[in-house]
């Protein structure tokens, strides 16, 4: 057949002792445009990966590129993760490095990257302004790459898909981290680049898509399975509700009335302004909503809050109590506060089993250094048992679905029972089902005394305890209300 | 000024040499007490003391950087590092009086003429720390009566010590006080203090003194970091070269090669690199190595020699005092080597592949390390403070290699650390040359295990095994690599 694009047939992929997919045939014709859900684990990502040539399967791909085309006769996978290399090509950051400043320790510009990636890829640095529309840092040439947001480099990573226009383009969790605006602009490009000629496929389980995408499909059993709709998609069994266990009943110890005090609030890096004259009071009990835009400075905001970041010191900053920079430590703070956050995410110890990673949110390091208390064991053996992870206790963390991967990371935020919580785009990567889930879970937590601070871009997509907003634009305060009505 | 070493009887110096404990977790009960409420002001603000000062303030202490005049109206890095991160920055004039502890984290090369400047300004009863002892001990300066000098020493690039910290960990961490100042006996309590301020007590922490951290660690850099991974990077690569292996895929090999081959040293020390290669390259490798130790042997003992009687130290700093003439040119000659000029080929070499293509590379690497070791404990240092400047050091260097290549190598490493680089450099190799004669593209290049039958003699095998896992430098790394397990592996895909 002349208008078969991808011909996959007994296509078998196996991890480990685990059969991923088993067997699996899928054609995709020039006219089809396809989004594979499903629940987590199914084996999405590794489908989208054999695709491009990313794993090791047997069985036959086929792939018919026109050869008539102007554009790369190439697949390409943007993978859900970003990833970036300093100056030498060295991969090896550390957790907030971005907001330690030293000299000679740099990174590649975000031009310098683009104009890097354009000769490499033979592509016009005149055709890049539309693009940069989505993205859009104002000063390209002097923002570099460790200084972006997760969601600026998540944007910074659609670019190049979008700009090298590959004949297949494969795009896993496309909206991962995007601000909403952003994300109808994604849209928008993706049945631009559709018309013109390029093959997608979308690897999400959203409903909200660009308009071209007409074949919907999950993976059952190994094998590709095709539904009517994206709203036909299968999704993760709900949980059932569970008794919170005693120790996270108890009301966290923190006796004062004021956690966070920022008053007039400056960061600068060089000539770019982060954050300006931001106040900001965070009382006991307040279940605060965070938001705005990429890039807008709100993971800078939770930093000086986290105790991770070095201008703390050079603000007026009050936290439980103590000014910063009056003899107290940062694991004194962090010792009050459970943190998630995608740069959390991002750094955690690969080599972690489930039971280690909640096991070390104890003493707030990434990786597991000491001998852990009985005591301690056995809140560990109760929260696995609350968020149903008793079963994957020894697995590292890594092999488990992402949804997954942040339940653990929520439990460690939880094993200490902190007076505050920050949970910065804890949902990031997870679709409507598992967002649903950990947002009830929050929920349920929520009621004993403890201060919340969540960071979500989606109003249908948050916890229903949030009863404050505070709006970042451009590292100023926008906005400070009440939240009287989250369901838009 | 006198070498200190020199003045002390053999009595105390083997008193001092041998001071080497490796501390438990529990001495550092009192955390940063000592320090607390004081003053710390730190001279210098490259990596270490950026990186250091960065973790002391984040542990609840009070840091500022003292810097010379030129650098704060110039806006050199130095200033650029405190003043971005909002620390005090002031003159030595201005901050220096004020100080109750006095970090020295210049270059070795300025310690003298710091110390100079800084020593009269300090207050009565301050005290003055360093991480490096050269200034002490090889170049004998006298501190004043009423100050304690101590050492704290992490034994891992800045950026690391950084990194460490705010993963909630730390680096493994030499401390000393100078037996000389230590007129009000609160040397120690502020060292530990100190360290703990910078997290390096939780990744091991090693009771030292300044004379067996300087003549160990002068041993190491010379032998270990860098002499010895430039020496078989070079005749690896050249070898290869001779015997018409591609040269971007010889160049790659070598490059990364080295960082691959030393992390499994750095996890589970030359037993688990050794374990990496098939029991038949595992045999060969051996044999190598022990015809490599015999040959470099006499190498390594005048080195160590020369470093104990202080003529190493005293020719550098006559270097020193002629411009860097010889660094300067030894270094330059670095960079014209085919090694360094020719680029990484663009070619996939899997992780497993850097050891079966570079059998000679392990083999060389563990007769470096073994014979650094030895050597260092013969001369009186204690197995602890050997193992830090011996197998330690390796996987760190040879990161840098995989990063920068040997001439950028050498000028990130210490001025110290280059000077005996390119002494063991230029000495090792026509030693080698003979021995080099017999190497072919089987233990450097090319697969051993190709075309073998991969089969082994059982006795012969059991006996390697033995020799490797009971060496000296295998019992005592088994125990201090315990208190460091944690460290997160270097990433070498």
């Amino acid at each position: 057949m002349t208008d078969t694009f991808v011909h996959i047939a007994q296509l078998n992929l196996q991890y480990a002792q685990q059969v991923v997919l088993d067997q699996l045939d899928w054609q995709i014709h020039r006219d089809e445009f396809w989004q594979i859900g499903g629940k987590s684990g199914s084996g999405k990502s590794a489908l989208a990966k054999a695709l491009a040539g990313l794993e090791k399967t047997s069985g036959t791909i086929r792939i018919h590129f026109d050869r008539e085309s102007s554009r790369p006769p190439r697949v390409l996978y943007v993978s859900n993760w970003y990833q970036f290399t300093n100056l030498e090509g060295d991969r090896n950051f550390y957790y907030q490095q971005r907001y330690n400043k030293q000299q000679k320790n740099d990174t590649l510009t975000v031009y310098a990257e683009l104009t890097a990636y354009a000769n490499s890829e033979n592509l016009s640095m005149e055709n890049l302004t539309p693009y940069l529309d989505l993205f859009g840092p104002a000063d390209l040439k002097n923002t570099q790459l460790i200084e972006l947001s997760s969601g600026e480099h998540k944007k910074l990573q659609l670019i190049k898909a979008l700009w090298l226009k590959p004949q297949l383009l494969i795009v896993d969790e496309p909206y991962t981290g995007l601000d909403k605006a952003s994300r109808q602009k994604l849209n928008d490009f993706l049945d631009g680049l559709a018309a013109d000629g390029v093959q997608l496929v979308l690897v999400t389980n959203e409903t909200d898509l660009p308009r071209c995408i007409n074949r919907f499909a999950e993976i059952e059993d190994g094998k590709l399975k095709q539904v009517d709709s994206a709203w036909m998609l299968s999704k993760d069994i709900s949980r059932t509700p569970k008794e919170l266990p005693q120790f996270l009943r108890e009301e966290p110890a923190f006796s004062g009335d004021l956690l966070v005090e920022m008053e007039n609030i400056h960061i600068r890096y060089g000539e770019k302004q982060v954050l300006s004259g931001v106040d900001w009071t965070v009382r006991k009990g307040e279940k605060w909503l965070l938001q705005g835009p990429n890039g807008s400075g709100k993971s800078t905001l939770l930093s000086l809050i986290t105790g991770d970041h070095p201008q703390a010191y050079a603000n007026h900053i009050r936290l439980f109590g103590h000014r910063r920079g009056s003899g107290e430590s940062i694991w004194e703070i962090k010792e009050r506060i459970g943190l998630i956050s995608p740069e959390l995410h991002w750094y955690f110890d690969k080599t972690a089993s489930v039971w280690q990673a909640i096991a070390s949110g104890f003493y707030d390091s990434i990786g597991l250094f000491r001998h852990v208390s009985y005591e301690k064991q056995q809140k560990i053996r109760q929260l696995l048992a609350f968020f149903d992870l008793t079963a994957d206790k020894d697995r590292l963390i890594t092999t488990l679905p992402l949804g997954k991967q942040r339940l653990v990371l929520l439990a460690r935020t939880l094993i200490k029972n902190p007076p505050l919580l920050i949970l910065d785009e804890p949902c990031q990567g997870l679709d409507q089902s598992q967002t649903a889930l950990f947002n009830a879970v929050v929920d349920e937590l929520c009621g004993f005394g403890k201060t919340l601070i969540y960071v979500g871009h989606y109003e249908t997509q948050l916890p229903s305890c949030l009863e404050k907003r505070i709006v970042l634009e451009k590292g100023e305060v926008q906005v400070i209300e009440e939240i009287n009505e989250l369901a838009y | 000024m006198a070498n200190y070493f020199n003045t002390l009887p053999l009595r105390e110096q083997l008193n001092q040499l041998g001071v080497a404990e490796f501390m438990d977790i529990s001495e550092f009960a009192d955390g940063v007490s000592a320090l607390k409420g004081k003053k710390i002001v730190i001279v210098g603000c490259g990596a270490q003391g950026l990186n250091q000062g960065l973790n002391l303030r984040d542990s609840g202490l009070d840091v500022s950087y003292a810097l010379r005049k030129e650098a704060i109206e110039q806006k050199r890095d130095s200033w650029k590092n405190a003043t971005d991160n909002h620390f005090t920055v002031g003159t030595y004039e201005e901050l220096i009086p004020t100080a109750d502890l006095v970090s020295n984290l210049t270059p070795d090369k300025q310690h003298s003429s710091v110390i100079d400047a800084v020593m009269p300004l300090m207050k009565q009863g301050a005290t003055l720390s360093y991480s490096h002892g050269f200034n002490i001990v090889e170049e004998g300066k006298q501190i004043r009566k009423d100050l304690t000098v101590i050492m704290i020493a992490p034994k891992c690039p800045g950026s690391e010590v950084r990194a460490e910290y705010l993963r909630g960990f730390g680096v493994p961490t030499l401390i000393a006080v100078h037996p000389e100042n230590d007129p009000q006996g609160k040397g120690l309590a502020e060292a530990k203090a100190y360290c703990v301020g910078t997290g390096g007590h939780k990744a091991g922490v090693l009771r030292s003194s300044f004379v067996a951290e300087v003549k160990s660690d002068l041993m190491g850099e010379q032998t270990i970091l860098c002499g010895l991974l430039q020496t078989g990077s070079i005749l690896s690569f050249d070898k290869m070269i001779e015997k018409g292996i591609e040269p971007g895929y010889a160049a790659k090999l070598v490059q990364y090669g080295v960082e691959v081959i030393t992390e499994a040293l750095k996890q589970g020390g030359i037993t688990a690199m050794m374990d990496r290669l098939s029991n038949v390259a595992k045999i060969k490798a051996f044999e190598v190595s022990e015809e490599l130790k015999t040959i470099m042997r006499p190498l390594f003992q005048k080195h160590q020699d020369d470093i104990m009687s202080g003529h190493f130290s005293r020719t550098m700093m006559e270097d020193w005092a002629n411009g860097d003439k010889n660094l300067l040119q030894w270094r330059a000659a670095t960079g014209e080597t085919a090694f360094e000029k020719t680029p990484a080929g663009d070619v996939k070499i899997s992780e497993q592949e850097y050891f079966d293509h570079a059998v000679f590379m392990v083999s060389y690497i563990k007769a470096g390390v073994e014979l650094a070791f030895e050597t260092m404990v013969e001369a009186g240092i204690k197995p602890e403070s050997a193992y830090y400047e011996s197998l330690h050091e390796t996987p760190l260097i040879a990161n840098t290699i995989a990063r920068k290549k040997l001439f950028e190598m050498n000028r990130v490493i210490s001025d110290t650390a280059e000077y005996g680089c390119y002494l063991f450099d230029h000495a090792c190799k026509p030693l080698l040359a003979d021995f080099m004669k017999t190497v072919d593209t089987d233990i450097i290049g090319r697969n051993f295990n190709e075309g073998k039958d991969l089969a082994v003699d059982n006795q012969a095998l059991i006996a390697v095994n033995e020799a490797i896992r009971t060496h000296p430098v295998e019992k005592v790394g088994a125990v201090l690599r315990k208190a460091m397990t944690a460290m997160k592996a270097i990433k070498t895909a």
